[in-house]
């Protein structure tokens, strides 16, 4: 039995079928794990499990020291052979790996497992010895002699080159890497992008797009030159900013310098030097690294700089739109502002447009139109607001300003957007809010803010005056009680003036007539009759002269009785008070012994003025 | 009586002729603060405080403008001073609460007993100046009443005038205390601002003393007590401790 490498091209697949009915398993299963023994870090290598029978269910080893770039790539091929009539033949299924080694030592690949007619086979594991540099060229390098020739810089370097040294901060910079070789180059490929810190990056070179190549010539040589990358860079600060190098990886053609002994046979020599014969160019490996650069980043100028700068650089123009200018409440309506131009577009935020309050207004979907050229960055960035007006009326939305640098004058632009008036109708309902719960809004307050000031003509006065404890207090304090006694004097004055003894007499009556039934009262306890009736007559008389304001001489019985009625004095009272008087006039002229009528008399006189007194309170 | 009425009468025109120039100065103020220029009006309205002059709406447009140049501290403070010149004020008490909402320390009120609180509030009813007006007319009308009892004839009317005048000495009595008190409060500087930002309050008045708690600009203190150079303060949930008198500005 053969194993070999074959590739897909083998395949006969119209023979494999034609044959596969006679073909058999009589041979011996093999599981086979094979890599190079010895590999350099850094170096690829292809790691290949084989099988020589229909295989499933291949579970690869777990491979850590190494890092995997491709796989595992299954493919399958069949041969067949015919020996005397005998057709054998044979299939053969591979799971390939490439890995990469990472660091030197040495390092087994476990077994890997395949199912073979439901049985599970183990491969061998793979022991790989890795070591530093580069060691013997392995199988994927066939070309690449060991002895490379030295390529000189002179035929092939890198140039990076920016169209503007000392740009804005956020003004465009295109960076170009180009190749320049007076040798063939048959790869390339880019292994380090520099990592650019301080800039934002734009790619502005397609993966598909085909490379610019044109000739070129220095210092009397001619290049062919290719672009092979292209950068938009926006400087996100000012000062001096380093572009790193770029590193690059080339195979380039050089000719072999052939180490065989010539022959002196013109034809021999000529047959093998000739490039069909394959030996006469040779690939090298070389890594390239582009100049670095550094550019001197100017600060946007701070004169002029308003607060709805938001850091667009570059040539804009604005249009805003609205779809409908009269809408129903409660339907959308859609604004767009737009803003074109050549520039840093993808940093235009959203502007500050300022809608009426009651409007709800969502953030804004943006859709950009920008192209990504080899002269930059420019198109357009839409911003379209959805907004929803809940309530009818009209309304107005001001214009929004956008402010860019521009960097042909270096100064800062204003763009006003235009001003929209828009109507709302009243909305689903016929206009009538009754019954509309939904209409009605919560109150709620949108801002907080001091109240305003108090623009009043102020009430001022010296500071840290107070009203309390000043002049005026105490004055003012003691004003009442000055008044007050003024008022007294004054009174009494007034009173004595006028001769008002009847008011005097009124207030006295009382005590007069108390003086005079005590003074009776000496009387009868001394037996002096005649006294003490006087008295007693006197008191009585005396209290409603003085009361009542009548002169002795108009009293008479009827004229008492007649006073105090109109003071709503009880009848029964009246008719004591009248009864005591006569008593007293009768026991005043009675003869013989009246001790005991002058004890009842006194009781009674003294009975009749107390409760006088109080019924008149 | 004469002699006393025009010493008034004086008095008043005296304050009105002084009065014509700074309101010349507030208006000002009032125009540049309505125009956005919140640093003018500032200068100028503490140009009129610093001439002398005082009221409860200056201290509350200065208050005001403060607040518009964020100056929390100094806004809290004349709110404050107008606060005390017109306690029942909605627009001093509603911005003073905005302002107070924009400091760092948010301190629970320590609960005053009832009667304190009740007391407090009563207090609050008027101004310094109003509870001492209200003294002199409680008095007027307490002679008043005392001139119709003398007067009056009839019982009845005696009857209800010696109770009602009962009544108001009573009164009377009870609105000076409240006066004395008032006019004690705005005129000893028992309250204060923080104006510092970050202010450690300490166990006692030295340098080395312990810091107790931080307090921030904005916040009001009481003033209890003072010792060369500094001020021992009570906070509103009764934490007391001792800063540098420059830490503070009285109300």
């Amino acid at each position: 039995m053969r194993m070999k490498s074959v590739n897909r091209k083998f395949i006969f697949p119209l023979l494999l079928l034609a044959l596969s009915v006679i073909s058999g398993y009589g041979q011996q299963v093999e599981f086979k794990a094979t890599a190079r023994d010895e590999v350099a870090v850094g170096e690829q290598f292809r790691l290949i499990y084989t099988v020589n029978a229909q295989a499933n269910g291949f579970k690869a080893p777990s491979i850590r020291d190494f890092s995997i770039i491709v796989g595992p790539n299954q493919s399958t091929s069949s041969s067949m052979q015919i020996i005397n009539n005998q057709v054998t033949r044979s299939i053969e299924y591979s799971y390939t790996f490439v890995l990469q080694a990472n660091k030197e030592g040495t390092f087994t690949i476990n077994p890997a497992s395949v199912n073979v007619d439901g049985k599970s086979r183990q491969s061998n594991p793979v022991t790989i010895k890795v070591v530093k540099g580069s060691p013997q060229q392995g199988n994927d390098n066939q070309g690449t002699a060991q002895s490379a020739p030295d390529i000189s810089s002179k035929n092939l370097f890198v140039k990076a080159s920016v169209n503007k040294n000392s740009p804005y901060q956020g003004e465009q910079v295109i960076v170009t890497y180009k190749i320049y070789t007076r040798i063939p180059v048959s790869e390339y490929s880019v292994t380090k992008i520099p990592a650019l810190t301080g800039f934002w990056t734009e790619n502005l070179m397609k993966d598909n797009t085909p490379l610019k190549q044109y000739r070129e010539t220095i210092n009397g040589a001619e290049y062919v030159v290719a672009e092979f990358k292209k950068d938009a860079l926006f400087a996100q600060k000012s000062g001096k900013l380093k572009i790193a190098p770029l590193e690059l990886d080339v195979i380039a053609q050089v000719e072999r310098k052939t180490k065989r002994a010539r022959t002196n046979d013109p034809f021999f020599d000529n047959f093998f030097n000739d490039s069909f014969f394959g030996s006469a160019y040779q690939n090298v490996r070389k890594t390239l690294y582009s100049n670095s650069i550094i550019l001197n980043v100017k600060p946007l100028p701070v004169a002029g700089k308003s607060n709805d700068f938001s850091g667009a650089v570059g040539d804009f123009k604005i249009t805003s739109s609205i779809d409908k200018k009269t809408v129903k409440a409660n339907d959308a309506l859609t604004l767009r502002f737009t803003v074109s131009g050549r520039g840093n577009l993808k940093f235009i935020d959203k502007p500050n447009i300022i809608f009426p309050t009651d409007f709800d207004v969502y953030d804004p979907r943006i859709v950009d139109n920008i192209n990504t050229t080899a002269s930059g960055m420019s198109g357009k960035r839409t911003f379209e607001f959805l907004i929803v007006p809940r309530n009818h009326g009209s309304y107005t939305i001001k214009p929004a300003s956008f402010v860019y640098f521009d960097l042909d004058n270096g100064k800062y632009k204003t763009l006003r957007s235009a001003e929209f008036k828009i109507t709302v109708e009243k909305g689903v309902g016929g206009g009538s809010y009754v019954g509309a719960g939904n209409d009605k809004e919560d109150f709620k307050y949108i801002g907080t803010d001091i109240r305003y000031i108090n623009t009043d003509i102020l009430n001022l006065r010296p500071v840290n005056m107070f009203l309390f404890g000043s002049i005026k207090f105490w004055i003012l304090f003691m004003l009442p009680f000055v008044l007050f006694i003024i008022f007294l004097v004054t009174w009494q004055k007034e009173l004595k003036k006028r001769g008002n003894i009847a008011l005097m007499r009124n207030k006295k009556a009382t005590g007069v007539a108390r003086k005079r039934l005590k003074a009776a009262e000496q009387y009868l306890k001394q037996g002096n009759q005649q006294s003490f009736c006087t008295e007693i007559s006197n008191a009585l008389w005396g209290y409603i002269s003085d009361k009542f304001n009548i002169s002795r001489s108009a009293l008479s019985i009827d004229s008492v009785s007649e006073a105090l009625q109109k003071q709503n004095v009880k009848a029964d009272l009246i008719s004591k008070f009248v009864s005591t008087l006569n008593n007293c006039e009768f026991a005043r002229f009675a003869p013989g012994d009246k001790s005991q009528v002058m004890d009842n008399l006194y009781t009674e006189a003294l009975q009749v003025i107390t409760q006088t007194e109080q019924e008149l309170k | 009586m004469k002699k006393i009425a025009l010493l008034f009468i004086f008095t008043f025109l005296a304050v009105g002729l002084l009065m014509a120039e700074p309101q010349a100065d507030i208006n000002k103020a009032n125009k540049a603060y309505q125009e956005g220029f919140y640093e003018n009006a500032i200068s100028l309205y503490e140009k009129v405080i610093h001439e002398g002059y005082t009221s409860s709406e200056l201290y509350y447009n200065l208050g005001n403008a403060y607040f518009k140049t964020d100056q929390i501290p100094s806004a809290i403070l004349y709110y404050e001073r107008a606060k005390k010149l017109d306690p029942n004020n909605e627009d001093i008490l509603y911005n003073l609460r905005v302002a107070n909402n924009k400091i760092i320390d948010k301190i629970d009120q320590l609960p005053q007993l009832f009667y304190q609180q009740w007391w407090s509030n009563v207090k609050q009813l008027f101004s310094p100046d109003g509870w001492a007006v209200n003294t002199i007319v409680l008095l007027f009308l307490f002679f008043a009443i005392v001139v119709a009892f003398l007067l009056s004839g009839s019982v009845k009317v005696r009857k209800i005038l010696l109770t009602s005048g009962l009544l108001i000495v009573l009164v009377t009595v009870l609105v000076f205390i409240i006066s004395i008190q008032t006019y004690d409060d705005a005129n000893n500087k028992r309250e204060a601002i923080v104006y510092t930002a970050s202010l450690p309050v300490k166990s006692s008045p030295e340098e080395s003393g312990i810091d107790l708690f931080v307090i921030h600009e904005g916040l009001k203190v009481q003033i209890i007590d003072e010792l060369s150079g500094w001020k021992e303060i009570r906070i509103d949930n009764g934490s007391k401790g001792w800063v540098k008198t420059e830490a503070l500005k009285a109300i």
